[in-house]
């Protein structure tokens, strides 16, 4: 299984890549921006990618349409710091799978990959 | 801003180092104003806010603090470059989840990090600047929230 981490943040990124480390993933790629991340996608359509919101550049909601318009089965859990409804809403009806709030939480992220790669 | 708002960056703080690790408690003292001379310590990450309101919200501290961090996350190598990350980092989760009472229209940009007292940014000179004292593992850090809601 092929997972994509997109967050400006590298301690993040790395964190996420520790907390869903399991034999169920084989190849794994970070993006520290949405242009990095639709590249790197277009290339590989990942099984699972994780992306941030706010980045510089291209912001996760538009990276998002981008990977949704290559592929609109992509599973995407968006992992924001945006605390708010109305973002998870946008987010989820324009293709994403699942939203998580940061700080992460371990085991919720765990749980909802789990649930991600079920589907 | 009144004390219900800056209650909402107080429980993102709270909600923040409880996840680091639960029982390491983290004590939050009284927050207070202070217009000039802003508390900066030797790490700061800075978030732009505008649409709503105008202003920015920085997180703090030293880089004894942010290395503990560091090392509860473990992640290695600690360096400089990891340490203005999460300086970045963690005043991006704190501002934006200030969105779950201020809503979608409370805009944030993305972190600007500095180093030393000498803080390059320019704070609006119309809002009053409450700073929140954090205190975990003996480490003092500082939310610096900065913000002027817009009327029109």
């Amino acid at each position: 299984m092929k997972l994509l981490i997109v967050d400006d943040s590298s301690v993040v990124r790395r964190a996420i890549e520790r907390d869903l480390e399991s034999g169920e993933i084989t190849e794994v790629d970070q993006a520290a921006t949405g242009q990095d991340a639709v590249r790197l996608y277009s290339a590989k359509r990942h099984d699972v990618v994780t992306l941030d919101i706010t980045m510089p550049g291209m912001d996760g909601l538009t990276c998002l349409d981008k990977i949704v318009e290559i592929n609109p089965e992509a599973r995407v859990l968006i992992i924001s710091a945006l605390r708010d409804k109305a973002t998870a809403i946008d987010a989820i009806k324009r293709g994403a799978s699942g939203f998580l709030c940061k700080p992460i939480n371990p085991s919720e992220l765990k749980e909802a990959f789990k649930l991600l790669i079920e589907d | 801003m009144d004390d219900n708002d800056i209650q909402v960056f107080i429980n993102g703080v709270r909600r923040y180092f409880d996840s680091i690790k639960r029982d390491v408690r983290v004590v939050i003292e009284p927050p207070f104003i202070k217009d000039e001379d802003k508390p900066f310590l030797e790490y700061t990450g800075i978030i732009g806010i505008s649409g709503k309101a105008h202003g920015a919200v920085c997180f703090t501290a030293n880089g004894v603090m942010l290395e503990n961090i560091l090392r509860f996350l473990n992640e290695t190598p600690i360096n400089r470059d990891v340490i203005c990350d999460l300086v970045g980092e963690i005043a991006n989760t704190l501002s934006g989840n200030a969105r779950e009472e201020f809503g979608r229209d409370f805009l944030i940009s993305v972190p600007i990090v500095s180093t030393g007292q000498n803080v390059r940014f320019q704070f609006p000179s119309d809002s009053r600047n409450y700073v929140i004292p954090i205190i975990w593992q003996a480490e003092k850090a500082f939310l610096l929230v900065c913000i002027k809601q817009d009327t029109r």
